[in-house]
Parts: C-alpha cells; structure tokens; sequence
C-alpha cells in the first residue's frame, strides 16, 4: 500500500514520539521501581506492574502509525 | 485434587501446663503444620521465651557472619561439632579470619599499585633515561606526557625523548621554560615512586619480581584460610541449621499466653489435618493436653495455594503479584491456561521453542531455588513450539509448506497430525486481528472471574451490577456497530446505569480504560512481528557468506547464525515473558483480583 511522504514522516513521528515518552515515564519509575526494591524485595510484582504501566502509550502509538499507514 | 481456591484452614487452640510446652513445642516443629498466631485470649501473659533464646541468636549472628567470611568447604567432619565447642571456638576463629583477610585486601592493593607502576614503566620504554633522571636532577627537570604539540617551536634549552607510548622531556631547571612547555603538552602522567634503579626496562624485570612474591604471599594466605575452612566450614554449617531451629524453638512462646502454670497457643492448620495433628499431639503429651477448634473470629485465614501438577509451578507467578485473599479464586489455574499461550503464540517459533526450553532447563539447574518459575516457562516453551510448527516457522525460516512434507523428511508421521494454521510469517496482517479478539476474550474471562468473586463475597446481585455490567456495555458497543445507535444506544445507556449503581463514579471513569486494556493486547501483534523480523534479519545477513562458496564464508556464515539465534533467543525469552505476563498482572488480573492474602507458614517449615 502506497501512502504519502507525509502520512509516512506522520506514522514514523506517532510512533517515535510515543516510544519516547514511554521511555522517559519508564526511566522514573523504573528508577524509582529498583530503589524501592532495594528496601523490599516483595515488591517486585508491584513494581513489574508500575514499570508496565506507561507501555499503554506506546501502544497508542502504534495504533495511530498503523491507522495512517492504512494498515487498519 | 485441584481447586481454585485456597486450602480451607481451621483454627485450633492448645491448652496444656507449662511442663508440657517443650514436647508440644518440638512436636509441632517435627509436624509442620501450625501457622502460629498470636494469642487473642485477654488477661494472659505474654510467652516468655526460652532462657538461652538470647545467648543461641547471639551466637547464630556470629556463626553467619563467620560463615559468609569462609570459602565454601567440603569434607567429612561435619557431623562431630558440639555446642559448647563452638561457642569457644568461634571467636577465635573469627578473630583468625578478618586478620587474614585484612592481608589478603592489603595485598591485593598493593598488586594494583605494582600493576600500576608497571604500566607506566611500559610506556616509557625505549628510552634509556635512568629513574633518577626522571624524578629530577640538581640543574635539569624532566615530564612524561603522551601529547606533546608544537614543542618545537619554543626556544630554550629542552630534549624529547620518545618512548613507546609516553615521551619525557627533560629541560633546564627554568621556571619560564617550565611553564611554556606545560601550556603546551598535553596531560602530564605522574611519575610513581620506586625503590627500584636504572632504566625502564630494568626497573620492569624488578617490579615483576615483586609482583610474582606479593602473589605467592596471597596464595599463601589464601590457601590458610582454605585449610581453616575445610576444618570448620562443615561444622559451622551444621551448627548454622541446629541452632537456627534451637532460636525459632526458643522463641516460639512469644506468641502464646500464658499463666503461672499454663499455656495457650493458637494457629490455623489445614482444616483436614486436624484429626491428624490433634492425635500426634495428644500422644505426645499422653493426654495431657487439650486441643480444640476454636470458632471463625473475624481475622482472615493464611492461604495456601491448592494447586496440584502442571498449576503448581505457576504459584509462584501469582505470588509474585500478591497472595491470593483466603476467599477468592487462585489465579494460578489461569496463568497456566493462557500464559504459556501467549508467550507461545507471540514466539511462535518451533527453533526458538528448543532454545528457550535449554535456557530455562539451565536456569533451572543453576538457580533452584527459582525453580518453580523455570518450570513454568518450560510450559511456555512447548507451545511456543507447537505455535512454530503450526506457524511451519523455525528460526525464521518458513521450513514445510505442509507437514507432510515435514513427516516425509523425518519419518515422524505425527507432524501430519498437527494442522498447520497459516504462515504467520506472510500474513502479519491477520495476527493483528487475532491478538484484538485475544484480548476481548482475555479481558472478558477475567471480568467473569471477578463476577463469580463477588457472588461469593456479597451475592448475585452485586456480581451482576459490578461486572455483569461491563459484559452488557460490550454488548452494547457492539450492537451499536453493528445495527447503529439506535438499537445499540439503549443497551448502552442501560449497562451505564448498571455500571454507575454497581461501582459508583469510579466505574464511569474506568470505561475509557476498557478500551486502552483491549488494546494493550495489539502488544501481541508488535512482539509477534518483532520476532518473525528478527529472526528473519540474521538469516538475511547471513545469507550471502552461506552461499559465497568458500570455506571461509561458510564458516562465518554458520557462526553468524549461532551468534545470532542465541541472542534473538535472549531476547525473545525476555519480550515473551514480559510482554506475556503484564498481560495477565496488568490487564486481567485488575478486573477480578484483589491479593494481599497471608501465605501460610507453619512453624518448622523452610
């Protein structure tokens, strides 16, 4: 399926951007995540599931790229 | 017998005189069965605990430290340690340790500094300046820098002198000059001091010298403490598990009451080992005291999962979330339904399906004590492999067109059986639908899960509105799509109310999170085309050296692929495992699991 310059630079940026601000969301709580964990090791489901959580906006991200992409 | 609940616990008391508390105590610690809880009888003393309680985990403090001190030792004497000569013993031997360790660390730094000077000696080499004329004489003054630019250019009386790595200059003792050419080398190296004379080439035969007697001496006093190790190690092990069933003896009356001339203890045991452990009991202290079921209190019981064979591996999953509550379901059973599924389908490969199992295998081996997780991946690699051969991919490459072909070449004529489903490799495009309808369906078993919680917890009628609600709202959603608005619309605005009677505002608010969950699912199709595209990328780069001809490209070719696949295998292990599990913790678990429960420890266990 051929898609216009645009519409491609477009679907890069949605989902280049999404998987940065997913990174920047992870990096503090991940960071935040493996201090706690220091104190606790019981916490590690909980953390797993808080890192976990910003992966939504990539996910976004990835719908919206593949939306313009006219994949969907 | 598999449930999907926790074992049923029952409270029991135990009454008896004071004379009876050791033989009640050790007997239970032999049963392993009494989860004890602190007494709720008011008007009694606290326990006290045994009188040695305080002296025993003095002593296993030091025995523990002495023990992460020691290298690790085997040999035959373990079994003749006694008490008291351990008690005697181990502050000498402790004292003994940290002297010879204190030398080992001073020996080690000193090494790094010799290391160091050697080093430095290396780079000058090549020059036949002498040390003295490095640190300096009366008239002349000398640097070693590895950058030395433009020095030409200054006028003044100054030589280079090129080493191997480093240049020294050496120039007249004129404080201008000295500060020109420093504004133009780069960073200066200092010069380390040494007993040592002559040149550079000399003075490294000297310091290797004192190298080879500053390592034999460390290997000496390493092999000191390896004797004292062998000697003690055994017997400071098995003092470390008497005494650490002497301590928790010792202080087992803690948690009990007591009077002057009696004790209660009380504990949850597994309601159908109470006739059991109220017979054992009873014998042991010939009926001298008196054991009894005591009535439901408002405390919540400890849970003990209730899982048997292939559920049981994936306990440990769930607790790693949380302990299930004592009256809600174990969601074990649906970890080990639909994560082995889904790290399956994501890898889909039958090649990385073998790797993986390898790696989890070796995992299993070296960390038993994570044994349990291990176990439950290998779960996940059968599938995966099974999703590889009805995918008909392995290390990417699409290897059958059918699996006929496939029991052609290796005469197994059971891969005939096994269907293939499509080569999911060429059609991406439908894995993305699959892992939408996977996630409606995940999504929607765990809101049935959660309904049948609260039926069990507050009845029919709040399981309906709390979750029945959402399955109407999808309901809803979809006859919208289907027929428009106004067939769909009422069924909506319905489900709302219900939604809105059931859960309150927080429910309202929680609808837009019914879609972000759904489609956290279309992960499966991001890992899905990340593994089929990675594994397809290293057998694209390996494919010109394959077919080049020589044996050199052959070589690198095939070692490429080993390299490759065995990474690609990391990493997929990590993606499906991640992905796979947040899946569950994340997306279903939050519409029917509470946790928080207390496991179940019974004194004397592990």
């Amino acid at each position: 399926m051929a898609i216009g310059e645009f519409a491609a630079i477009g679907a890069g940026l949605a989902i280049g951007l999404s998987a940065l601000a997913t990174a920047w969301a992870q990096s503090k709580i991940g960071a935040a995540g493996v201090g706690a964990l220091a104190e606790d090791d019981s916490l590690f489901g909980s953390v797993l599931i808080l890192t976990a959580l910003p992966e939504t906006i990539i996910i976004f991200g990835l719908v919206v790229s593949l939306v313009i992409a006219g994949f969907i | 017998m598999s449930t999907i609940k926790p074992v049923e616990m029952t409270k029991v008391s135990i009454t008896g005189p004071k004379r009876e508390l050791d033989t009640v105590i050790s007997t239970l610690y032999d049963l392993k069965v009494l989860d004890i809880d602190e007494t709720t009888y008011e008007g009694l003393d606290k326990g006290e605990p045994f009188e040695q309680a305080e002296e025993l985990s003095q002593l296993l403090v030091d025995i523990r430290s002495l023990k992460s001190k020691l290298p690790e030792a085997e040999s035959d004497n373990g079994n003749g340690f006694s008490l008291e000569n351990i008690q005697d013993s181990v502050k000498e031997i402790n004292d003994e340790v940290d002297r010879l360790t204190g030398e080992t660390d001073k020996l080690k730094s000193r090494i790094s500094e010799v290391n160091e000077k050697i080093k430095f000696f290396k780079k000058i080499r090549g020059t036949d300046l002498t040390y003295k004329d490095l640190k300096g004489t009366g008239t002349l003054n000398s640097l070693v820098t590895s950058s030395k630019n433009n020095l030409d250019e200054i006028k003044g009386d100054f030589q280079i002198f090129n080493g191997a790595q480093a240049s020294v200059v050496v120039y007249r003792d004129d404080s201008d000059l000295e500060s020109e050419i420093r504004n133009r080398v780069g960073e200066e190296i200092p010069v380390p001091e040494t007993d040592h004379e002559g040149q550079a080439e000399e003075i490294i035969k000297k310091l290797k010298k004192d190298r080879k007697e500053l390592k034999s001496e460390r290997n000496r006093i390493r092999s000191e403490l390896e004797e004292i190790s062998k000697e003690w190690y055994p017997r400071i092990d098995g003092a470390d598990d008497f005494l650490t069933e002497r301590v928790e003896k010792a202080e087992a009356p803690i948690k009990f009451g007591t009077t002057d001339k009696a004790f209660i203890a009380q504990g949850w045991i597994p309601s159908d080992q109470y006739e059991e452990v109220e017979e054992v009991l009873a014998e042991a202290c010939e009926g001298k005291i008196h054991i009894q079921k005591e009535e439901e209190d408002e405390q919540e019981p400890p849970v003990k999962h209730n899982n048997s064979g292939p559920v049981k591996p994936f306990e440990s999953l769930t607790d790693l979330v949380s302990v299930p509550r004592y009256n809600e379901i174990d969601p074990s059973i649906v970890l080990m339904l639909t994560f082995p599924l889904f790290f399956g389908f994501m890898i889909g490969d039958a090649g990385y399906g073998v790797t993986s199992f390898l790696v989890f295998y070796g995992g299993m081996k070296v960390f038993p004590k994570a044994k349990a997780i291990f176990k439950s991946l290998m779960y996940a690699s059968v599938a995966t492999f099974i999703f590889g051969l009805a995918f008909g991919d392995a290390f990417g490459y699409v290897i059958f067109g059918g699996h006929s072909e496939l029991a052609a070449v290796t005469g197994i004529h059971l891969f005939e059986q096994i269907p293939i489903l499509w080569h999911r490799a060429e059609h991406l495009g439908q894995v993305f639908n699959i892992a939408a309808i996977i996630g409606i369906v995940h999504v929607n078993i765990g809101y049935l899960l959660g309904g049948y919680n609260e039926y069990v917890k507050h009845g029919l009628k709040e399981a309906f509105l709390e979750k029945g609600s959402w399955l109407v709202l999808q309901i809803g959603a979809l006859m919208t799509y289907m027929y428009g608005f106004a067939v769909g619309g009422p069924v909506l605005a319905l489900s709302i109310i219900l939604l809105f009677v059931g859960e309150g505002v927080e429910g309202l608010v929680e609808i837009p999170s019914l879609i972000s969950n759904i489609l956290s699912y279309l992960r499966i199709f991001g890992v899905s085309v990340a593994a089929v595209v990675l594994a397809q990328v290293v057998n694209s780069m390996a494919q010109p050296l394959l077919t080049s001809g020589s044996v050199v490209g052959l070589t690198a070719g095939i070692g490429l692929l080993v390299f490759g696949h065995v990474f690609n295998t990391f990493v997929k292990i990590m993606e499906g495992f991640l992905q796979g599990i947040r899946l569950h913790y994340v997306e279903m678990f939050n519409k029917f699991y509470e946790g928080g429960g207390r496991k179940y420890l019974p004194f004397g266990a592990e």
